[in-house]
C-alpha cells in the first residue's frame, strides 16, 4: 500500500506535472487584479483569508501544487541520497527550492508592513511600541529637477543613523526604508518599516541552489 | 554613435562568415561602451539600451557556441544567431536614448548586476532555441548537447539574477518578492526552465520534445522581457 504511494510521490512525473501546474496558476494568476488587491500590502496569509475566492483561487491551486513539488523534491534527494555514487549536485539545488519555499511561508505568516509620511521631528512607531525620532531630511536636486539622491537622518536608542534609498537601517528586526522624500513647502519622507522573517532562509536558499548549480555545470562541462 | 548600432544590425544580418559576426559584435560593444562613458553606467535604462544591451548579449554569449567545434559545421547556426541580435540591435534604433541619471532606488551594483545577467540568460535561451530548430532540422544529437548546455549556462545566469534582484528588492523595499506581473512571469520562466533540465532525464526518446520545449522557452522568455513590460503593469516598468 504505502510502497506505491512512495513511488507517485517520488515520480519525475509527477515533478514535470506539478511544475506544469505552478506554471499554470501563475499565469493566470498574472492576468488577475491581485496585485491591486493589496496581496503586496499584507502578509500573504493575511491577503488570502481576506480575499474572495473569485479573486485568490489560483494562488491556493498553486500553493497546492507547491506544496506536493516541495513533498516530491525533498523524497527525490532523500531517496537519491541514499544510493552511492550520486552527484549532490542536483540536491543542492532541491534543498535551495526547498528553502525558498519554506522562507515564503515564514515571510507569509510572520511578515509586517506599515507605511507613514513624516516631516521633520516625527516618530516611527513599531508594533511593540518603540519609537525611533525622524531627525532631519535631506536631499540634492539634479539636472532635471527630480531628487537625484536624498537621505533621512534617524535619532535610534540615542544614536544618530541615516536611511537612504537601498540603504535601511535595522532596528529590533525591522528594517526602516525611506521611499520617497518631498524638500517643499516642508521636508517630507514617506517611510515604510518591514519585517520579513524569511529572508534569512531565502538567502540561505539561494546560496544551497547556486553551490549545487555551479557543481552541476562543472560536471556537465566537456560532456 | 547611433551609426555604430546600425553598423552592427547590418553586420549581423550578414553574419555568414565567422569574421562578419566578431565585426557585428564588437561594433555593438563599442556602441554599448560609448553609452556607458557617457553615462557613467551600464546602459540598462529604457528602450533602445535593454534592446541594444541584449542584442550584444546574444553575439557575446553565443561566442563559445559559434566557435566550438560540435558547431564548426553549422553555418545556419552562425547566420540565424546574427539575425537574432540583429533584429534586436534594429527595434532598438527607432527610440529615443534616455540619458537621465539613475533614480536613487536604481542606483545600485545589485540592480546592474541584475539586470545584466537577465540579459545574458534570455541570450542563452534565444541561443538554446536556435539549436532546437537546427536539431529539428538535422537530427544530429550533438547539437541538442549544445542546446542543453546553453540552457543550463542561461538557467545558472537567470538564477543569478533573480537572486541579486531579490537581495536588491529586500535593500530597496523591504521585500525580496513582490506579487507583480514581473516576478509572476519571471518565476514562470524559471519554472519553465527547471521542467525543461528536468526532461533530459527521460532519456532519448523525449528529443524531438526536449528541442521543442527549448524553442518554446523563448517565446516565453519574450513574454517575459518585453510582454509584460509593454502589456501588464509591473513594478519593472520604470
Amino acid at each position: 500500500m504505502l510502497k506505491p504511494i512512495y513511488s507517485f510521490l517520488t515520480s519525475l512525473n509527477l515533478g514535470l506535472w506539478l511544475m506544469t501546474g505552478v506554471m499554470l496558476t501563475l499565469a493566470l494568476g498574472s492576468f488577475t487584479r491581485a496585485s491591486e488587491s493589496g496581496i503586496n500590502e499584507m502578509p500573504l496569509l493575511f491577503w488570502l483569508q481576506r480575499a474572495p475566492l473569485s479573486l485568490s483561487w489560483w494562488l491556493w491551486l498553486c500553493i497546492v501544487f507547491l506544496a506536493v513539488l516541495f513533498l516530491n523534491a525533498l523524497i527525490c534527494s532523500i531517496d537519491a541520497l541514499r544510493k552511492k555514487g550520486r552527484s549532490i549536485a542536483p540536491h543542492l539545488m532541491h534543498a535551495g527550492f526547498l528553502l525558498v519555499v519554506i522562507a515564503h511561508l515564514f515571510s507569509s505568516y510572520g511578515g509586517y508592513k506599515q507605511q507613514m509620511q513624516l516631516t521633520e521631528g516625527g516618530t516611527i512607531g513599531f508594533p511593540d511600541g518603540d519609537q525611533v525620532l525622524l531627525e532631519r531630511i535631506s536631499g540634492e536636486v539634479g539636472q532635471m529637477g527630480m531628487l537625484s539622491s536624498y537621505r533621512a537622518q534617524l535619532r535610534v536608542k540615542g544614536r544618530i543613523e541615516e536611511v537612504q534609498p537601498n540603504q535601511p537601517v535595522f532596528h529590533q528586526g525591522y528594517g526602516i526604508y525611506l521611499k520617497e522624500v518631498a524638500l517643499s513647502p516642508v521636508p517630507m519622507a514617506l517611510v515604510e518599516i518591514h519585517r520579513e522573517p524569511g529572508a534569512w532562509a531565502a538567502l540561505l536558499g539561494a546560496l544551497f541552489f547556486m553551490a549545487g548549480n555551479v557543481m552541476l555545470l562543472a560536471q556537465r562541462k566537456g560532456r | 554613435m547611433k551609426w555604430l548600432l546600425i553598423s552592427s544590425a547590418v553586420l549581423y544580418l550578414a553574419s555568414f562568415k565567422r569574421p562578419v559576426f566578431l565585426a557585428a559584435l564588437a561594433a555593438g560593444l563599442v556602441y554599448l561602451g560609448s553609452r556607458g562613458l557617457a553615462l557613467g553606467r551600464l546602459p540598462l535604462i529604457g528602450p533602445q539600451d535593454t534592446l541594444a544591451f541584449f542584442s550584444s548579449s546574444i553575439g557575446l554569449m553565443a561566442l563559445p557556441f559559434v566557435y566550438a567545434r560540435a558547431a564548426a559545421n553549422e553555418r545556419f547556426f552562425t547566420w540565424g544567431t546574427g539575425v537574432f541580435a540583429g533584429l534586436f540591435a534594429l527595434l532598438a534604433t527607432p527610440f529615443p536614448t534616455l540619458n537621465m541619471p539613475l533614480p536613487p532606488v536604481l542606483d545600485t551594483y545589485w540592480f546592474e548586476l541584475h539586470v545584466a545577467l537577465a540579459f545574458f540568460a534570455y541570450a542563452l535561451f534565444g541561443i538554446a532555441a536556435l539549436f532546437g530548430v537546427v536539431f529539428l532540422m538535422q537530427g544530429k544529437r550533438q547539437v541538442l548537447d549544445l542546446q542543453y548546455r546553453a540552457a543550463l549556462v542561461g538557467y545558472t545566469f537567470f538564477s543569478l539574477s533573480m537572486i541579486s534582484g531579490g537581495i536588491w528588492g529586500y535593500y530597496a523595499w523591504g521585500t525580496y518578492w513582490l506579487w507583480t506581473a514581473k516576478e509572476f512571469w519571471t518565476s514562470i520562466l524559471w519554472v519553465y526552465y527547471s521542467l525543461y533540465l528536468h526532461l533530459r532525464l527521460k532519456g532519448q526518446s523525449w528529443d524531438r520534445g526536449f528541442a521543442w520545449m527549448g524553442i518554446v522557452g523563448f517565446f516565453v522568455t519574450l513574454f517575459t522581457y518585453l510582454g509584460v513590460s509593454l502589456l501588464m503593469r509591473s513594478s519593472h516598468s520604470f
